[in-house]
């Protein structure tokens, strides 16, 4: 069964994408090709899913500047590279810069395939990802102030009583308010209100003996 | 002895002009001395005559060899002397030949019109005969003559004088002298002044006498010439021989070839082998025998020039290079092709050291080919690479395809189609290679410099993008051909493309801009190889110059051999800096540095 997603395919050889078509269509995937990099950042839509097929050796704009261009802009499209002689500083680079795989012209195949399903799987957990992140962000922007705060110092690994000791209030208030904290949040325990707050990338509060 | 004097040297210089011809002097002499000698004998026959019938018969006949004397002395001093006036001559010859008509039809003869009787005279202590009778008085005509005759010789002697050829002068001035001698005799004789008998021949001895010493001196300064001219021929044969020339020499009318001993050895002759020109043509190289042979026969004709280089075979199976010049020389006389004078040298050391020249060259510019390819290998081994990998996936999508149930054939055929294509395509990027490596002979062809433009971008293509070229083409619609040989002229597209890359390394990508036009203007096709590069040093023309290099690496010998090739094509190559750097961004990053331009004549 073929992943999910559109295989995008990029490379100024027609006759190369043709061939690619057919192996990925015969496949069942989904397929887009371009056979200029300028074509492909004029029809691609940022949020769609997908990988990039993306040959390297390109006039005007190459495999590996696209691949800056696209990281700039945020997109977050895996990219399986293919080249004609790839070197090894380069396929370095290329994975570096968040590249799924790079591979080497002739492209066998089982190996291209296994690359592309690889490539969209990272592609639908990082949409799953994002819907996950966006959900908690939704989720924590109806916490009030305090609880907030009470957050902070709970993910910090602090204690009720020490809590309530720095924020100033009773270890009774610091209880009720964590429990609200946890309903809002849609979290069973402490450790998934942890992971929430990294995905979000709270701030710990600043620590006394600092100051 | 008058007679056999004369005789004799009649004889000598009857045998002298009948092996030249040309000779007329000699002729005209031996005339005389016959008729002095008959002159003689008749002068004798009347000093004995017994009847004054018989006397008037000597006397008759002795007019004959008088008219040739005159004639022949005018014609002697018209032809060897080269003096005296021609309407005096003639004159003197029409009334002298009048002078002997008359004598055979007025009278007993031009003296007399009737001898009357004998009378004996004393004559070196003999007694002879004289003749006594009527007076001819048309004698007076062959006095006029002899007067004229007379005039004339004197004046010739005079005129040779004036010349200032004295020798000749004096020959003439005796002549002239004893011709007088002789009339005044003849006056005084037959005026009957003197008793004395008639007796002309003694004085025309002397005549005769200075006529062969002139002549003699002829056939001796003759023999001398030729002793001369035997030993400047030896001088310059042996100068011919110092400076390593055979000369050789053709007379048409005998049809008989002469030739030194170098030229003998230097045509193919061994020693003691007869000369002819078949012969020598025989000994030319088969291939070059045809065109020898025409040029000499149309040098011959047209008495013109004549120089070709030809090959002679050698019994070890090498072969000489001659080259030979000759000129045809016509006949003084005639104007007519008569001599054909050669001059050969043996060039083979020449033409050795220009064949192992010719491969030299040809080595080095293969070798900078070499050099130039291994530049593209990359750009090369990737074309060969891009069809290879096209095919091995559109296999291998045709196998899915035929796997599915029911399988796509339709789709499968046309992947078949692909493969065939794709396939060509790597087998030509594999001849176009081997065309380029392989190691021969340049050959001009026809050819469309477009072609040649499109075939060196085709092998540059993926350099080209790998260094992040962006390349233009302005390529001139229906340019004429060149004569060309391909390979070299793409190496040389290809030398200017990789100099061009090289000068733009340094660039950011967005402004690394090649372009390639080409145009016409008349009987001229030009390629222009324009860069954003670095621009060029303030003398230009140095990067043609061997060994000049800009890189590390690099052997300096590109751009020579490049300039090289196109002199060789009859054509220019040459650089054209556009003063501003190319490094500037934005509208004018497009805007060339340096452009090398490549002019060939097209075909005609």
């Amino acid at each position: 069964m073929p992943a999910e997603g559109t295989v995008f395919l990029l490379d100024d050889e027609p006759g190369m994408v043709k061939a690619l078509t057919r192996l990925l269509k015969a496949e069942g995937y989904a397929v887009r090709a371009f056979t200029s990099a300028k074509a492909f950042l004029e029809s691609y839509q940022p949020q769609a899913l997908g990988c990039l097929v993306l040959d390297v050796a390109m006039p005007e704009i190459d495999g590996m500047e696209l691949q800056r261009r696209l990281t700039r802009s945020g997109a977050l499209l895996p990219i399986v590279f293919l080249t004609g002689h790839g070197d090894i500083p380069m396929s370095v680079q290329a994975i570096k810069a968040g590249a799924e795989d790079f591979l080497t012209k002739p492209v066998n195949d089982a190996d291209l395939l296994r690359a592309v399903r690889a490539a969209l799987q990272r592609a639908a957990l990082q949409c799953e990802l994002i819907a996950e992140t966006a959900l908690l962000q939704r989720r924590h922007s109806t916490l009030t102030v305090r609880e907030r705060e009470v957050m902070a110092h709970i993910v910090a690994g602090e204690l009720n009583k020490v809590a309530a000791a720095r924020l100033g209030v009773g270890e009774h208030t610091i209880k009720v308010h964590r429990a609200r904290v946890m309903e809002k949040m849609g979290v069973e325990s402490l450790a998934d209100l942890v992971r929430a707050a990294e995905r979000l990338g709270l701030e710990t509060p600043a620590d006394p003996n600092e100051d | 002895m008058v007679a056999s004097a004369c005789l004799t040297l009649a004889a000598i210089h009857l045998l002298i002009w009948s092996m030249n011809r040309a000779a007329w002097a000699n002729l005209l002499f031996s005339l005389s001395a016959l008729a002095t000698a008959a002159l003689a004998g008749c002068e004798y026959w009347m000093m004995r005559a017994q009847t004054p019938a018989e006397y008037a018969t000597a006397l008759r006949w002795h007019h004959i060899p008088i008219w040739v004397i005159f004639v022949t002395t005018v014609g002697f001093v018209l032809v060897h002397l080269r003096a005296g006036r021609r309407w005096l001559a003639w004159t003197v010859c029409a009334l002298r030949t009048l002078s002997l008509l008359l004598n055979f039809t007025v009278g007993q003869s031009l003296q007399y019109l009737e001898i009357t009787h004998l009378r004996s005279i004393r004559f070196l202590g003999e007694s002879v005969s004289g003749a006594v009778g009527v007076r001819n008085p048309l004698l007076l005509i062959g006095q006029v003559s002899a007067l004229l005759w007379l005039v004339f010789l004197a004046d010739a002697a005079a005129a040779v004088w004036r010349r200032g050829e004295r020798r000749q002068a004096a020959v003439g001035g005796t002549i002239a002298f004893f011709a007088l001698a002789t009339t005044v005799q003849a006056v005084l004789v037959f005026g009957q002044v003197i008793a004395a008998p008639f007796a002309a021949s003694p004085f025309f001895l002397a005549v005769i006498a200075a006529m062969g010493y002139e002549l003699t001196r002829e056939v001796l300064r003759t023999a001398q010439l030729s002793v001369s001219l035997r030993e400047s021929e030896e001088r310059m044969t042996l100068a011919a021989d110092a400076a390593g020339f055979g000369i050789w020499m053709w007379e048409s009318a005998r049809n008989r070839l002469w030739a030194s001993e170098r030229g003998r050895h230097q045509l193919g002759f061994t020693s003691g082998e007869p000369l002819s020109i078949p012969a020598m043509l025989q000994h030319i190289h088969p291939d070059d025998r045809e065109a020898v042979h025409r040029g000499l026969k149309l040098a011959g004709e047209a008495m013109g020039e004549w120089r070709a280089e030809y090959r002679v075979p050698l019994p070890d199976g090498t072969y000489r290079w001659i080259v030979a010049r000759s000129r045809m020389y016509p006949d003084a006389a005639s104007g007519m092709p008569a001599r054909m004078l050669g001059v050969t040298v043996d060039i083979t050391a020449r033409k050795t050291a220009e064949q192992a020249l010719e491969m030299q060259r040809d080595e080095l510019v293969h070798l900078a080919r070499i050099t130039t390819l291994n530049e593209f290998s990359n750009s090369l081994a990737h074309e060969l690479n891009q069809p290879l990998a096209i095919i091995l996936t559109n296999a291998q999508a045709a196998q899915r395809l035929l796997a599915q149930t029911p399988p796509d054939l339709a789709e499968a055929r046309d992947i078949l189609a692909d493969i065939v294509s794709e396939d060509q395509r790597a087998g030509e990027v594999i001849r176009r290679l081997r065309s380029l490596l392989k190691h021969g002979q340049s050959q001009l062809l026809p050819l469309s410099v477009n072609t040649i433009v499109e075939d060196a971008l085709r092998i540059a293509h993926s350099e080209l993008i790998g260094r992040g070229i962006t390349v233009h083409t302005a390529l001139a619609a229906s340019a004429p051909k060149i004569a060309g040989d391909r390979i070299q002229l793409q190496q040389v597209l290809l030398n200017l493309i990789l100099n061009a890359c090289e000068a733009m390394a340094a660039n950011p990508p967005a402004s690394r801009h090649l372009t390639l036009a080409s145009a016409h203007n008349g009987g001229i096709i030009r390629i222009s190889v324009s860069d954003t590069g670095c621009g060029l040093p303030s003398d230009a023309e140095s990067i043609f110059k061997p060994f000049y290099t800009t890189r590390k690496d690099g052997l300096g010998l590109g751009l020579s051999i490049c300039r090289s090739i196109v002199t060789a094509h009859h054509g220019r190559l040459w650089a054209e800096a556009h003063g501003a750097a190319g490094h500037s961004l934005g509208a004018a990053a497009a805007r060339p540095a340096a452009t090398l331009h490549l002019e060939l004549p097209a075909v005609t």
